[in-house]
């Protein structure tokens, strides 16, 4: 080999590796504000919901539900909510009906299983009707309507009648699927 | 495939043409390391923009809500305080740059025609960027950002005529809350890196124009700025991105103190790079520091382009700018170590330190409530106990020497140093003359002279000062300490015996009990001992010493802190549980 072409060689090396540095350092420099930030943008996503333990929380009286087990709508108070730092105390957090049939209590979720708009009681067909996209459920929570458009019938949640007091076991359930999972 | 897109869109764009140019700049003279500082702060500038815009996520800009939301980030959210902790250092970088790339400006003589106007961007920029670190100082709303940001505020006012209404404006009325806090996001999040972004493109545009500035005679021949200065350009970069994490990671993260509260004092002082100005201000008049200083300095940058015409101007820039700087490094110097020498900052800093554990700890553990994390600390007893203990009791007592939070006392010490009060060593101690006699226990009262330390303490010989453990146990039993383990029914019998000297273990034949009641019904000359330092036993002497169940008559100077209502039930409660607490050792 010629000393020129040797020459020309050890250049091409030289400025191959200075481009393959220069790249690779600034595609580091270049990412590397994001990628510090990517662990906490991702944190909700990677942090189970606290779908533990769900608490009794008292509602009412037995008394106070018509025995011909038209529903009533009640405010669910919770003893304790987090919402990210903040823990509340004794706050509303969600709404639910309940029914009596003699001394049990049905309890169903306010929010409509299709995509949880707030359903609302109809006294005059005693059913159930969802005023965003016309899901409607009788009123023991089944679907009523053929291609309705919500996929499962109304939530419902456990419930327990004890010394004239209802309590039931308030959950949040993922929307429109056929099955009901608690989120 | 990809050369296809590339050329569909250089069709449409003209893209290749301008990545061309930017690329192919000429760098006069050859690539320099010296020519790194200003894309050094456009990476940082970079960093924090994408870095703040991920903070902005987590953030929640008022009273209640600011402190905690960083608080979540920092310890409840994965990665947050490295998030966080590079936008800190990041920040601190882009200080130090600047001042690299303003002296390598100066130096250089590039701020000379025709790039007069580049330079005054750049002064420019860096009074945004000042600005950015001094409104981010405060969004944590934390005790040194809240005091800190206070001040400088206040010296807003200091302007002629209009000054007090500017501090209105950026303050949000006339107190800092929850609209000081969305005026200094607004500026810091917005406003701020806007006028930045600008400042940026307008600066770099003037920077292509004029060409690298470069002193004659030329260094080595002339290149191109890829890929020789871009390699040294993004070595710099990576350099800086090394330094910020290594900071980030040794720190773990940026500091947070205890959550902001007017009515919990703390020494204010701002971020590292502004110690020089409030070093000023312990010499000059604020008006001097805020107003006439700056206005002065800020006139010669805009002036320097033509001072520096001649070689004597130019070099009196220079010199200037050399002798700004040293100035501020040696008020910052001064600053600093002011600071060292000074106990008291020394223990407001520890004092802040415990503070912010302590908030923290109680966070993690029950979550905040919606009145935010300064109600924690307000209401919680450990940091109740010790300020109760540091505004009524410190004067006379000590806790450890200090006034319960951790500050020396001004005043003498005219009563025991109750750390550990109650325990079997405290009152081993007591129990022994010369201990009894000193400055830690009854040395600075008249009890000191009283018929217990002549006629008792001191009589003792060896064998009987032997005993006086065994007595010490018996009276800690009785206090119930919750770090002190409660004796046996047999052990204790066998004491009370000790006590009432059954067994003529005293040689001149007398008992304690013939004084000091223990256990009974009656009422002995000295104080009752009866369950001495127990929860009960504290709040009852607290409230009042001179009952005679006490000190009686004989009680000196000590105040009835519940009979005169000097001090509430319930913060009599709180003292006597925080007393009772812990051994003297924590």
């Amino acid at each position: 080999m010629s000393e020129s072409s040797n020459n020309k060689k050890n250049k091409e090396d030289r400025r191959k590796f200075i481009v393959t540095t220069t790249i690779g350092a600034s595609a580091a420099c270049a990412l590397f504000p994001l990628a510090s930030g990517i662990p906490s943008l991702l944190d909700p996503a990677t942090k189970e919901s606290g779908n533990t333990e769900v608490p009794w929380t008292k509602i009412t009286k037995l008394a106070s539900l018509p025995k011909d087990g038209t529903p009533t709508k009640f405010e669910v108070i919770l003893a304790k909510v987090r919402d990210a730092w903040t823990t509340y105390t004794n706050i509303p957090a969600g709404a639910v009906y309940l029914a009596r049939s003699g001394d049990q209590v049905t309890a169903f979720n306010l929010k409509c299983p299709h995509l949880g708009c707030a359903v609302d009681y109809r006294k005059k067909s005693n059913d159930y009707f969802c005023p965003c996209h016309n899901s409607t459920f009788a009123i023991d929570g089944s679907v009523t309507t053929e291609n309705s458009p919500s996929p499962r019938g109304m939530d419902t949640m456990d419930t327990k009648v004890d010394k004239g007091v209802v309590w039931i076991r308030f959950q949040q359930f993922r929307p429109n699927i056929a099955e009901k999972v608690p989120v | 495939m990809i050369k296809g897109i590339v050329n569909w869109i250089d069709d449409r764009s003209g893209i290749k043409g301008l990545v061309q140019e930017a690329l192919y700049e000429k760098v006069p003279g050859g690539a320099r390391w010296r020519y790194v500082w200003g894309s050094c702060l456009t990476f940082v500038f970079f960093t924090q923009v994408i870095t703040g815009t991920l903070l902005w996520m987590f953030y929640s800009p008022s009273t209640q809500t600011a402190w905690e939301s960083v608080y979540f980030l920092e310890y409840q959210v994965a990665g947050g305080w490295f998030l966080r902790g590079v936008h800190h250092y990041m920040a601190q970088a882009m200080i130090v740059l600047l001042v690299l790339h303003l002296m390598q400006v100066v130096i250089d003589g590039a701020y000379k025609a025709p790039r007069e106007l580049n330079f005054w961007f750049g002064i420019l920029m860096m009074g945004v960027t000042l600005a950015l670190s001094l409104t981010g100082y405060l969004l944590p709303w934390d005790q040194k950002g809240y005091w800190a940001t206070a001040v400088a505020t206040n010296l807003m006012a200091e302007v002629p005529l209009i000054g007090p209404m500017i501090q209105k404006v950026v303050v949000g009325g006339v107190e800092y809350g929850h609209h000081t806090l969305t005026r200094f996001f607004a500026l810091h999040a917005g406003i701020l890196p806007a006028s930045l972004i600008g400042l940026v493109v307008a600066h770099i545009y003037l920077f292509r124009r004029h060409g690298i500035h470069v002193k004659e005679p030329r260094p080595k021949k002339d290149s191109y700025f890829w890929p020789d200065q871009i390699l040294k350009d993004a070595v710099a970069c990576l350099a800086v991105l090394l330094a910020v994490v290594t900071l980030t990671i040794y720190f773990h993260g940026a500091p947070l103190g205890p959550p902001a509260d007017p009515s919990n004092e703390f020494p204010a002082r701002p971020e590292w790079y502004f110690l020089f100005l409030f070093q000023l201000l312990k010499y000059v008049p604020a008006f001097w520091g805020a107003v006439i200083i700056p206005v002065f300095l800020v006139l010669w940058m805009f002036l320097q382009p033509f001072i520096g015409k001649s070689k004597a101007g130019h070099k009196f820039n220079v010199g200037f700018w050399w002798a700004l700087i040293g100035g501020s490094v040696f008020l910052t110097f001064l600053a600093v170590s002011e600071d060292q020498a000074n106990v008291k900052h020394g223990a407001a800093i520890e004092e802040a330190k415990w503070q912010a554990d302590r908030v923290i700890e109680i966070a993690n553990a029950e979550g905040i409530p919606p009145m935010g994390a300064v109600s924690l600390l307000r209401e919680d007893p450990q940091n109740k106990g010790r300020r109760l203990f540091a505004a009524h009791c410190a004067s006379c007592h000590r806790y450890n020497g200090h006034d319960g939070r951790g500050y020396p006392v001004d005043d003498k010490q005219s009563a025991a140093d109750l750390a550990g009060f109650a325990s079997v060593e405290w009152i081993t101690e007591l129990l022994q003359y010369d201990h009894y006699v000193s400055d830690k226990y009854f040395g600075g009262t008249k009890f000191k002279d009283g018929t217990m330390a002549r006629k008792v303490l001191a009589k003792y010989t060896k064998e009987e000062n032997k005993l006086l453990p065994d007595i010490a146990r018996l009276l800690a039993d009785g206090a119930d300490l919750p770090y002190e383990k409660r004796l046996e029914k047999e052990e204790r019998d066998g004491l009370l015996s000790l006590y009432y000297n059954d067994d003529l273990h005293f040689e001149d034949g007398r008992a304690c009990i013939e004084c000091h009641d223990i256990d009974s019904e009656e009422e002995g000359s000295a104080p009752d001992l009866t369950g001495y330092g127990s929860k009960e036993w504290l709040i009852a002497f607290i409230d009042n010493p001179e009952d005679s169940r006490f000190y009686g008559k004989k009680n000196d100077r000590m105040p009835c802190y519940g009979r005169d209502d000097k001090l509430k039930p319930e913060d009599i409660e709180i003292l006597a549980d925080w007393i009772r607490a812990t051994p003297a050792s924590e």
